[in-house]
Order: C-alpha cells, then structure tokens, then sequence
C-alpha cells in the first residue's frame, strides 16, 4: 500500500502548491505554518480537490478518509448518537471509545469543541479506512485527550496515517516526517534520521537536539530519554 | 482588576475571585466551563447568579475585543478588510482613522497581504488572524482570547503573543491548551468540573500540576 505524489501542481489566486514524493505505510507527520498549505494537501490526498497537473497514484489503497480541521463541518445528524450512526458505527460502541456515554441524546453542537472533536475522532478511527488523513487532529482537545488521540494513532498499526499538524507539546511516534513551507512540500525522511533537519521541531525537540542528544522519536518522552543518554 | 463574585452560571461556579494582573491563562481539561467563563467575562452571556466586573464595572461596560476558537462561526464580512473595519465602523469612526486602524492591526497580526482576501478563501489559522486584527483594530480594555491560537502554528503563535503583549488592554483573558504559553502568563486560572481549582503565579499552579500532563513541555525537559 502507498500513494505516490508525482509532480503535483495546484494554483489557486497567487498561492501555489507543489510536491513530490511517497508515503509509504506507517505514521507521517506534515508540519507547516499557517497558510502554508497542509489543509489543501489534504483535500487533494482525498481526492476532494484535483491538482492542476501532475498525479497522485493510490496503491493498494481502498479506502480514504479525510478528518477536517473543524469538526462541525463532519455534523450531518442531529444527535449524537444518530451521528455516531451515520458513519456506519454503532453509537455506544463510538460513545464509549469518545468517552461521551452518557450524551448520545444530546445535539452534536451543544457538545465542547473538544468533545465534538473526540466524537468525530472516534468516528474517524473506527471506521479504519487504509488511508487516513487528520487535518489537525490535535486543536481544541487538552493535553490528556491529545495523549489518547497519539494512543488511537500509535495502535492503528495499518495502512497510511497522515498527520497535518502544527502541535507543539502532545505528538505520537512517527515513521516519517515533511515539512510545507510556501506552498512547497518536502519530504524530510524517516524518523530518526529526519528529526535533527526538521526546522519545526517543537520547542522541547528542538531544546534537545541543540544539547546534542539524537532523540529516536518526536515525543516529550523520546527527548527526555535523548538528553538522559547524553547526561549518563 | 478582575472580581468575580458568587458566580453560577450552568457548569461554573467560582463563588470568589480576585485577579489582580494583566495577562492571565485560563487553563483545563475540554468541557471544564473556561468558554462559560470566557463568555460572561466578554458580555457575550449573562450570568444566571453572581457578577462579574472588569475594571470595576459590568462586562457590558467594558471595551471588549473577543476572539473564540472556531472564527468561521463569528466572522460576519466576506473580505478580511471588512471584517478588521468592522468595530471601527460600527462606532462611526472617520473613514481615514478606520484605514489607519485598520492596516496598523494587520500589520501588527502580520497579516497586511490579506486585507483583500476573501474571507472564505482563508486557511483556519489565517481566519483566526483576521479575528484577532479584528480584535484588536480598536484598543480593546479587555481583551479575551479563547484558544484562538489552537490552529496557529509555533512562528505565528509566538508573533501573536508578542502583540498581545504589546496591545494597550489592561486584562488579557487567555484560554490556551499550550500550557507552554501559559507559563507565559502573568497569572494562571486552572479550571475543572465549573470550579476554579488553582489559581496564582505559573510557578505556584504548574508546581500543583507537576504530576499531570498540563505541565508545561519546556519546564519538564529543562529539569
């Protein structure tokens, strides 16, 4: 399974996006500023928006989906449970995994933002789709809820993970890391070997890497034993 | 000074409150009331019991710029220009004041190749730009900012923290879930289940969370 990024090209007004390269299966992350263009990367990777020229060739791949940045957008129903529904799930099963067992009659909007964005996650993961594209998974969720999202993303241990985030402090364990900069997507290689060229490591990583340790993965955890290695 | 007095309010219930700094963090797990408590301190709710007063006065009373999380929800013109000019227009400044407003906010935001854009062309952290200029545009006393910096990456989020630091309000009410960025804060309010659980210096309340994931990143690796 990989999808296959050959000289992609999208020109909206003065913005431009290009890209080349393979996600192959595992966990990437694609980090990038705002406006940068991870959100437009998405909606083409889901084939909901289609590149002025160049191809996106999907292998293996026979099934996508993509989770918008803002989770109201994903709302069709008017309950909770009746949207766990619509995606084909079963409610309380998505109700327990959400952690929202005691609202599934309430109206989607009258949940938090972060609790909405934990149904829509819920939903997302356990419709386990071979290619699964998270446009900021992490916004609006505290750190505790963005550990167990990382949980849901480290345990899927299949198909094409693509994670668009500019998260700073909460991140999973990563296979392979990009970067958007301008419109222009790069691949930055596999993890480890990738970490110490990535220009937005989050402040902890990059406090690491400056003391000279080689953490083996991104997380607050992988920099901590990177910096104990090198302290003995 | 911020005093919040026997305040209850669907899941809030702070019964006394005294915040006397200028940049405070309120921070907490999803769904523990800080937009509740957000959005009586702006004006935007009533409160059903208590009073909350700003400046010694009523919310309603107070000059108030208000960023929330989802600016898709809140913004009303289809051009980012529009939108900033909004507040400025809506209280009859001069045309040639609101353009000077107007550009100086954006230019702070670092946001002046957008005034022309359309709105809806935006990516989500552009759009929480233009709600923050908007904010801004005309000298709020109080501004309040509801994790409006939950989809800006590290570069913008640390060029909004500076003009935050820069703008003329007296009380910046900060909702954050980056607990780096409220170590920032002059002051922090930890919120959970409506109640307000610490309150103080960072130091005094990361020092209570130390054990919890709301430590802050930076604090925990330098140790």
């Amino acid at each position: 399974m990989r999808v296959e990024l050959e000289d992609l090209l999208l020109s909206r007004g003065p913005f431009t996006l290009r890209g080349s390269g393979t996600f192959e299966e595992g966990v990437h992350l694609v980090s990038g500023a705002v406006g940068s263009g991870k959100s437009t990367l998405a909606l083409l990777l889901a084939g909901l928006l289609h590149p002025g020229s160049g191809a996106i060739r999907r292998q293996g791949v026979s099934s996508t989906l993509l989770l918008l940045q803002f989770p109201e957008y994903h709302v069709t129903s008017p309950t909770v449970a009746e949207e766990a529904g619509s995606w084909g799930l079963v409610p309380d099963d998505v109700l327990a995994r959400a952690d929202l067992a005691d609202r599934g009659d309430d109206d989607p909007f009258h949940l938090s933002r972060g609790e909405l964005k934990r149904l829509i996650l819920a939903c997302t993961f356990m419709r386990d789709p071979d290619l699964l594209m998270l446009d900021e998974p992490f916004s609006s969720l505290d750190c505790a809820a963005k550990q167990k999202a990382c949980r849901m993303i480290e345990e899927r241990g299949r198909g094409i993970t693509i994670i668009f985030s500019h998260e700073r402090a909460v991140l999973p364990r990563v296979d392979a890391i990009w970067e958007m900069e301008g419109g222009i997507l790069t691949a930055l290689g596999n993890v480890p070997g990738a970490i110490p060229r990535w220009r937005h490591a989050p402040p902890y990583l990059a406090y690491a890497l400056d003391r000279g340790a080689r953490p083996e993965n991104i997380r607050l955890e992988d920099a901590r034993e990177a910096i104990c290695r090198i302290q003995g | 000074m911020i005093r919040i007095v026997n305040l209850r309010h669907r899941i809030v219930d702070i019964p006394d409150l005294a915040v006397d700094a200028r940049h405070v963090a309120v921070i907490g797990p999803n769904g523990s009331g800080k937009t509740t408590l957000l959005s009586i301190c702006s004006g935007i709710e009533e409160p059903r019991r208590g009073t909350v007063r700003l400046l010694g006065r009523a919310p309603a009373a107070v000059k108030i710029g208000w960023v929330g999380e989802f600016p898709d929800r809140t913004l009303l013109f289809s051009r980012a220009y529009d939108e900033i000019a909004s507040s400025p227009r809506f209280r009859h400044r001069p045309c040639l004041e609101t353009d000077e407003r107007v550009r100086a906010a954006a230019g702070t935001i670092g946001i002046p190749h957008l005034l022309d854009a359309k709105v809806s062309a935006l990516s989500g952290g552009e759009k929480a730009l233009v709600a923050l200029a908007a904010a801004v545009v005309d000298d709020p006393e109080v501004l309040i900012l509801d994790e409006a910096d939950s989809h800006l990456d590290g570069g913008t989020a640390a060029r909004i923290q500076a003009a935050v630091k820069k703008s003329t309000a007296a009380h910046v009410l900060w909702c954050t879930q980056s607990m780096d960025t409220a170590a920032e804060a002059d002051y922090v309010v930890f919120m959970a289940g409506g109640a307000v659980r610490h309150h103080g210096t960072p130091e005094e309340v990361f020092t209570s969370l130390e054990e919890t994931c709301f430590y802050p990143t930076m604090w925990r690796i330098r140790r």
